[in-house]
């Protein structure tokens, strides 16, 4: 207190002592004073004041000082000095935990710093500033504003991830500050990022593109890989959370060839195998766990099958999963860790063949060299390791056999008797060992392993119910089935004894229930005692059928259940919760509608009275539901697009009434003109006209007008009619005179041959009278030339008769 | 797979022009008629060559709605191209071009190539856009052009691969500073500019570095 006593008289001047002034008074001085000070020194010594009450009196300082604040971030951005203590001021605001100064008065679990980053945030444009301030390289400005970031997300972390989504290049300043030679600085931002990237894709899409795996990397390097301190673990936790559950960040990874870079940093060197434990330090452990977690991101089961089997293939093809097998098989591996590796490699290699074929082949370097599959193995029938590792173990086994024919002959296999000699240790041998095993947890992970390597492949089964099993010496063998029968009947007994667990007793007769009804479903009637219409009589007169439909039906209902059929992979924290199998769950689901429906067809009285309904499998209960909706939404387009084509019609009707509407009105008052005409013309009949309605002459008017358009058209058709024999006529009368003029020309030349003609008569006559010849013999031949002259000239006024009518 | 260099595209454009059409097209060979709406962005990648040279285009396919354009923005700094995709059939999806390259010129760096992209020309019948529209808002702008069908491939390889191109062009020229990542430009891993790409001639186009015989 004594200090700020005395910084408060350094700002404010000494006060008098007998009236001290109270908190909530001092800072509404300085906050005054913050804001109205002319002189940047003396806001600055504010500003200094506030920031150093800002712990005791929090709650003052935030209520009164906030936007006195805020305006110092805007208006006096230049200042590096003062921007400074505004945003250390604002981080003691906005921190979300409680200082030991305030706890005596707000308590030690007060929201205060939530509630004012709350109020902080209203104005949108706030967070934008703090942004803008990262640009700066102060360290004195670009840090602090880095923690008040931090700490507005820790608070209201969905709100400050939207507001940096939409502010322009948010993201990327943030992503520039990872390149910050600094390492506070670098640092604090990867906390930032890591904060910010939780559950936001976009924001994770935007870091991703902004580089962010080569500087991870790169950090990952400088800090000394998997050997590195927490920083390391930052990055990984930052990787993590760029890739789980993002298909477009995977992709990115795969792409950009960064699983290559994972392969070195699990190459964990075992020079210190004299002293073990010296290399796993608890930070090396939270490393390695990260490492595993980041590839399990990239190969999850729920993931797209084509982009993981892509990841899977580059894994084994870069070494990844030798490095990881090399783990598996390295001494010294904490059990933590060593679990969480067996978890990966199964899902590095699940579904996937040749990664199953490698793990097929890794030897374990023990005395004798063991196939890695059956030391693992044999830790999950060891009752002394873990649990959490024996379920591991099991995963990678269920992985392993996973759409993996060979390698579930090659188990079965194990199991028949052999013309050689008897091998050192196998797969199935373990499996059969578990089965008889006192240890009821080795009963249950035997019986799932081994029913992995029946999924999908009838021959396996077939041969699988040819397996005898020797159990102790003397007694005669056993078949696998009678074997199992055998542990289900104890744990009916067990249950029926114990008889506290209503969870267990359910499952249990659920599980009964199910079994009876393969029994009735898959039933070739070949045992006459067993076959399908006595068991359905069996089910109805000592069950009930309602009994036996609720007991089935009991297995879905579970919580377990459903808990099971999320994730391949066992989720039992502990051996009591460790019950249903992941593909049992699968199998049973596309089961219980056809059992049911075969015991219901069964049942000699449901076959006659009622007719039922078959259930249904959920997925085609799905597809149809699908169907409908498909349906619906085609049938909503449709109506859509009837609709629109309707509202079209409508407007153009609309606009067709309102024509008729104003016809209608001319006409009206057209009529209105001839009717007065007609009083005028005739007043006579003036009552007569006024009896006739308005409608009527209306419709007079229409037909007068109707008529009168017909008759212009009309009109108009003579008129062209007429045109046409004009140009008809002109056309003849031009040809006609043409011809004339032609034969004018004719009998132009005719005559002209007649005058020469003529002539030469006249010349030989007068030759013939000059020889003395007598003429009047000649006489007969020339009257008949003049004859053809007058014809000739008949014609030609024939012709210009013709002509000129 | 190592490369040469690898370049960052961004795909923009009005929603429903294509744009993610284009890509699976470009990566996976395939059309899809029917396309769930882009949330936010998604990545696409592919190996091609230019020169004899392997180079990787990582390719952020962006949301082309309204609401996801703050969050689009971020990507134009990092990016080294930009495909700008309208949609023929559609006439005003070629009207909002002017907003989309305002705000690319904006947000990118200056350098950024883009090309103008016509999509679903293979709807010839159904064209609202004509193809002279497209070059002269090209030319005006300074853009390369194509018209393309993600639905029958037509162009799409040459889209991508001639925008690779101007980029590598820009790059011999030196106008890229290709140290700085924020181009959208990286160097491949066993590529630094200064070692000689050892016996990469393959007769066909004469190598620029002189590959003297004796």
């Amino acid at each position: 207190m004594e200090y700020f006593k005395s910084s408060l008289k350094s700002v404010l001047g000494s006060a008098s002592v007998e009236n001290e002034p109270s908190g909530a008074d001092t800072v509404e001085r300085l906050v005054d004073r913050l804001q109205s000070s002319t002189l940047l020194n003396d806001r600055r010594d504010a500003c200094r004041a506030l920031k150093a009450l800002s712990r005791t009196y929090r709650v003052e300082v935030g209520a009164q000082g906030m936007d006195a604040l805020r305006q110092i971030l805007e208006m006096d951005r230049t200042d590096c000095e003062i921007i400074g203590l505004a945003l250390d001021t604002l981080c003691n605001i906005t921190s979300p935990k409680t200082f030991d100064e305030e706890v005596d008065k707000h308590g030690p679990n007060n929201k205060v710093g939530e509630q004012f980053t709350e109020i902080f945030i209203k104005n949108a444009d706030s967070v934008g500033l703090v942004l803008a301030l990262l640009e700066e390289f102060e360290f004195k400005v670009r840090w602090p504003a880095i923690k008040l970031l931090m700490h507005l997300s820790t608070n209201r972390l969905k709100d400050i991830q939207e507001i940096i989504l939409v502010s322009p290049m948010g993201v990327s300043k943030l992503m520039d500050l990872l390149g910050d030679s600094r390492e506070v600085i670098r640092n604090d931002v990867l906390l930032l990022l890591i904060q910010l990237t939780k559950g936001n894709a976009n924001i994770q899409k935007i870091v991703a593109f902004e580089n962010a795996f080569d500087r991870i990397f790169d950090v990952i390097a400088q800090e000394g890989n998997v050997e590195g301190g927490i920083v390391v673990e930052d990055c990984l936790l930052l990787m993590l959370n760029l890739l789980r559950g993002n298909i477009s960040n995977q992709n990115f990874f795969k792409e950009g060839s960064y699983i290559q870079k994972l392969t070195p940093m699990f190459q964990i060197s075992s020079e210190h195998d004299d002293n073990p434990l010296s290399t796993w330090s608890p930070q090396k452990v939270s490393n390695v766990h990260c490492m595993v977690q980041v590839i399990r991101a990239l190969v999850a089961p729920s993931g797209p099958a084509q982009a993981v089997s892509n990841c899977q293939r580059i894994m084994r093809a870069c070494g990844l999963l030798q490095a990881l097998c090399n783990i598996l098989m390295a001494s010294g591996v904490p059990a933590d860790v060593l679990t969480e590796t067996i978890n990966t490699v199964a899902e590095v290699i699940r579904g996937n063949s040749s990664n199953q074929e490698f793990l097929a082949g890794v030897m374990a370097p023990s005395n004798p060299p063991r196939p890695a599959i059956v030391v693992l193995l044999m830790s999950m029938v060891n009752e002394k390791q873990s649990f959490a590792l024996r379920c591991s173990v099991l995963y990678c086994f269920q992985c392993f056999l996973y759409k993996n024919e060979m390698g579930q002959s090659q188990l079965i296999q194990t199991l028949l008797p052999q013309g050689n000699e008897v091998p050192s240790l196998t797969t199935g041998q373990l499996l059969c060992g578990g089965l008889f095993s006192s240890d009821s947890l080795s009963n249950w992970f035997s019986a799932v392993a081994l029913s992995y390597a029946l999924i999908e492949d009838n021959t396996q089964k077939e041969q699988l119910l040819r397996v005898l099993l020797a159990t102790n010496i003397g007694k005669p063998p056993v078949t696998l089935m009678q074997q199992c029968v055998m542990l289900l009947q104890q744990g009916t007994l067990l249950s029926s004894q114990e008889n506290n667990d209503d969870l267990q007793e359910t499952l249990l007769q659920s599980m009964c229930a199910m079994l009876i009804g393969l029994c009735v479903h898959f039933n070739d009637n070949s045992i006459s005692n067993y076959t399908k219409e006595k068991l359905c009589n069996l089910i109805e007169n000592r069950i009930g059928l309602e009994r036996f439909q609720d007991a089935i039906g009991g297995l879905a209902r579970h919580e377990v259940y459903s808990r099971t059929l999320k994730h391949p992979q066992p989720s039992a924290k502990n051996p009591s919760e460790l019950l249903l199998d992941h593909e049992f769950c699968r199998l049973s689901k596309t089961l219980e509608g056809v059992i049911t429906k075969s015991v219901l067809d069964g049942s000699s009285l449901h076959q006659k009275n009622e007719i039922t309904t078959p259930i249904l499998p959920d997925s085609v209960l799905i597809t149809q539901y699908k169907e409908v909706i498909r349906e619906q939404s085609s049938q909503i387009q449709r109506l859509n697009q009837l609709t629109e084509s309707l509202v079209k019609e409508k407007n153009e009707l609309e606009v067709q009434v309102h024509d008729l509407r104003s016809s209608i009105s001319h006409l009206k008052d057209q009529n209105l003109v001839l009717r007065a005409a007609q009083t005028n013309l005739m007043p006579e009949e003036n009552e007569s006209i006024n009896v006739t309605t308005n409608e009527g002459c209306t419709k007079e008017a229409e037909k007068y007008k109707t008529v009168i358009t017909e008759l212009e058209i009309r009109l108009v058709e003579y008129a062209s009619m007429v045109k046409k024999y004009e140009t008809d006529f002109e056309r003849k009368l031009k040809e006609k005179s043409e011809e004339l003029e032609k034969l004018k020309k004719d009998q132009e030349d005719l005559l002209e041959l007649l005058a020469e003609d003529e002539s030469k008569i006249m010349r030989y006559e007068e030759k013939l009278a000059a020889l003395g010849e007598k003429i009047e013999t000649d006489e007969s031949s020339i009257e008949l030339d003049t004859d053809d002259q007058a014809e000739c000239n008949n014609s030609v006024e024939r012709i210009d008769r013709l002509i000129s009518p | 797979m190592s490369y040469a260099y690898l370049f960052k595209y961004i795909i923009i454009g009005d929603t429903g022009v294509g744009k993610s059409c284009l890509l699976l097209q470009f990566t996976d060979k395939r059309f899809q008629p029917v396309h769930d709406l882009t949330i936010g962005v998604e990545f696409g990648a592919r190996m091609i060559t230019i020169d004899g040279k392997p180079i990787k285009l990582q390719i952020w396919d962006t949301a082309g709605q309204e609401a996801f354009r703050s969050i689009t923005r971020s990507y134009y700094r990092g990016a080294a191209g930009a495909l700008l995709v309208y949609d023929i059939t559609r006439r005003e999806t070629f009207n909002h071009l002017t907003t989309w390259l305002e705000d690319a010129r904006q947000h990118s760096n200056s350098n950024m190539v883009i090309m103008l992209i016509g999509n679903k020309s293979d709807l010839d019948n159904r064209r609202e856009v004509r193809r002279e529209e497209g070059e002269a808002f090209a030319r005006e702008h300074g853009l390369v052009f194509m018209e393309t069908s993600a639905k029958t491939a037509i162009n799409v390889e040459d889209a991508f691969i001639n925008t690779a191109k101007v980029i590598y062009e820009k790059i011999q020229e030196g106008v890229f500073d290709i140290n700085n990542e924020a181009n959208g430009i990286k160097i491949g891993p066993q590529h630094s500019p200064t070692s000689p790409s050892g016996l990469t001639g393959t007769g066909g186009q004469g190598n620029t570095q002189g590959g003297g015989c004796c």
